[in-house]
């Protein structure tokens, strides 16, 4: 237990507060009534888990479902503080290869580590530090939502006093004493993030987290992930929202019928790809000077022309090229926009490869 | 750190049960009608015949109603939680499956001993106050056997439950389980006597084999348990007893067949779960 003196950062009002390393406290200013949070360091954490170890380490995994190979040889490693996103086509092997990693499945051949324990041997210590959202959140529904939580706390040896806190951010704080057989889909959803990051795991495991969730969910979830990166916490997401992937993601792995396809960031892998970005021009007027003049550069690998729009695929050093071609043809540019290849691009490149 | 997932498991299970509708229904009609057995037993018939009519009456019930509820507790608590979802959370948690395994068996074993308890109790009470000079320690006997025999079949539920992919083949199992060993048996054995020509209806004898067979049975032994040691539902005198029954066929040796009842179910369930893909 650690003891710390705090300010308000409203009334200046002076607090000590007690909290175990890697805990996060939500706080109450017994004076203005602010609420915060102060998390509190693990120094051990930042120790062992420096910025770029591996705390995640698949080693050709191969998981065999009535002789047909679920995940085929399966190999990648995520470090810590590392967002990583896992994509596929369904029945692509994304749960299996999870499960697998949490130890919920038997493998065929292959090594799992977490932090350097083997998942296998030395299961209590390598679940310890994980938070896990499943793609099908269940929880027990003839007990309430609070009695829940306290229940997973318990077992993952977290402070009961971290439920209520999560329970307000995610905002259930309303339905605490519901059953949570009663709760709506959305609602269990969201109970489900608040089990997942309860205790302040160093290690977070979605599977297809922003399903069920409205849209401010979906922000509210992927700010966390954020929020969590920034405290070193690795997250490993599986999800079919690419753009959510993208936005939050600092590299993916994608698999396809079992096998892990491609595996870097999302600017690599368009690299790889020789994707090039997309830029659309509006003009006010498109004469035939303008067309010609533009056709003439060889560099180009798309044009499309409509009424007053050109929409080009070319690589960054032409896009420049292209603009003072129009400007010597008289051309009146009113609107750029340039487009950088997508993940969904990237994505149906990779799958449609290895079909 | 172990006794502590197991407890907090324990603990779990207990909240959880306490709610489930289907238990709350079947404790409530075990309770109601060891209550009317009690009642009905202490106030049609005379002195000492009390209890012996309020614990054959009691001892059908238990049959019947003890091994459905703890047949209900067990059957669907690993495939249910599977097939809910709620097992994938559980297992990501650190605690392994023989923790789980313990918990839930404490946990149910929990509920089920209160149920039993709740239904003995009400009938204890009735008993005390309609009868004199009970012999409350052959009823505690029956008390304590009959929650070893809710046990027996409460850790049958749990392997059958680690047993199936599906909680509707696993309730199945389940019936078949209850009729086996209520109904099916009963004329298996009997079948056996008559085709094997055993009984020697003359000199009033039956073969060793026929005692025997209640070994494999949990509730024969159950019943042979009651009926040597609670002499209100006995036979006849010890001496009697000892004449007909081979000498294998004794309380100690139907104890010992309980336990085993009690314990091998448990340790496969273990193995099964331990090697089970949770999906």
């Amino acid at each position: 237990m650690v003891k710390k003196t705090i300010m308000c950062p409203k009334c200046k009002n002076q607090m000590t507060i007690e909290g175990n390393p890697g805990e996060t406290k939500y706080i109450l200013c017994s004076k203005c009534k602010t609420e915060g949070k102060f998390f509190f360091k693990d120094e051990n954490f930042s120790e062992i888990n420096k910025l770029g170890n591996t705390v995640i380490e698949v080693k050709n995994l191969t998981k065999i479902y009535n002789g047909i190979k679920a995940v085929d040889n399966v190999s990648f490693n995520i470090k810590q503080g590392e967002v990583f996103g896992f994509l596929g086509p369904n029945g692509a092997g994304k749960t299996t290869t999870i499960k697998s990693i949490l130890g919920l499945i038997k493998i065929n051949q292959g090594k799992i580590k977490i932090n350097d324990y083997n998942i296998i041997k030395e299961e209590k210590k390598a679940k310890k530090i994980i938070g896990y959202l499943p793609e099908k959140v269940a929880f027990y529904n003839n007990l309430t939502a609070l009695q829940n939580l306290y229940f997973y706390a318990e077992m993952k040896g977290v402070s009961k006093d971290e439920c209520k806190p999560l329970i307000t951010e995610f905002g259930l704080i309303d339905s605490l004493n519901k059953k949570v057989g009663k709760y709506s889909k959305g609602m269990t959803q969201r109970l489900g993030m608040i089990r997942a990051i309860l205790g302040h795991p160093r290690i977070l495991i979605l599977d297809e987290p922003s399903e069920g969730f409205d849209p401010r969910g979906k922000i509210q979830v992927r700010n966390k992930i954020k929020e969590l990166k920034k405290q070193g916490t690795s997250v490993f997401i599986s999800s079919h929202n690419l753009s959510e992937i993208q936005e939050v993601c600092d590299r993916v792995g994608i698999i396809n019928r079992g096998v892990l396809v491609a595996e870097d960031s999302v600017d690599a892998l368009s690299n790889k790809l020789k994707l090039k970005p997309q830029m659309t021009i509006e003009l006010g007027e498109i004469n035939d000077e303008i067309k010609k003049s533009i056709k003439e550069i060889k560099e180009i690998n798309k044009i499309e022309i409509t009424e007053n729009k050109i929409d080009i695929i070319c690589d960054s050093k032409t896009k420049a090229k292209v603009i003072l071609a129009i400007e010597k043809a008289g051309g009146n540019i009113i609107n750029l926009k340039t487009k950088e290849p997508s993940l969904e691009e990237v994505f149906i490149k990779y799958t449609e490869a290895s079909q | 750190m172990m006794q502590n997932m197991i407890l907090s498991i324990t603990k779990k299970e207990i909240m959880d049960n306490i709610r489930n509708k289907w238990i709350i229904i079947i404790t409530i009609l075990f309770a109601s009608l060891t209550l009317f057995a009690s009642y009905a037993g202490s106030i049609f018939s005379e002195g000492w015949q009390d209890l012996g009519v309020t614990i054959s009456v009691m001892s059908g019930l238990v049959n019947f109603l003890v091994t459905i509820i703890a047949l209900i507790l067990g059957y669907s608590t690993i495939v249910g939680e599977i097939e809910l979802g709620s097992m994938n959370s559980l297992l990501s948690l650190p605690v392994n499956r023989l923790e789980i395994i313990l918990g839930k068996f404490l946990g149910l074993g929990a509920v089920l001993t209160f149920t039993i308890l709740v239904g003995f109790g009400l009938a204890g009470i009735v008993i005390g106050i309609n009868v004199p000079n009970v012999d409350y320690v052959e009823y505690l006997v029956f008390i304590g056997t009959t929650i070893l025999i809710g046990l027996v079949f409460l850790n049958i539920g749990i392997l059958l439950s680690c047993l199936f992919k599906k909680r509707s083949t696993a309730m199945g199992a389940a019936i078949f389980v209850f009729f086996l060993f209520t109904i099916i048996w009963q004329f298996i054995v009997a079948a056996l006597l008559i085709l094997t020509a055993s009984i020697d209806i003359e000199n009033m004898t039956i073969p060793d084999w026929y005692f025997a067979l209640n070994f494999f049975n949990p509730l024969s032994c159950y019943g042979s348990i009651v009926s040597l040691n609670v002499s209100a539902v006995s036979i006849g005198s010890r001496e009697f007893i000892n004449q007909i029954y081979p000498s294998f066929y004794n309380t100690t040796n139907m104890l010992i067949a309980l336990l085993i009842w009690l314990i091998i179910p448990l340790i496969l369930a273990y193995f099964i779960f331990k090697n089970k893909d949770v999906q």
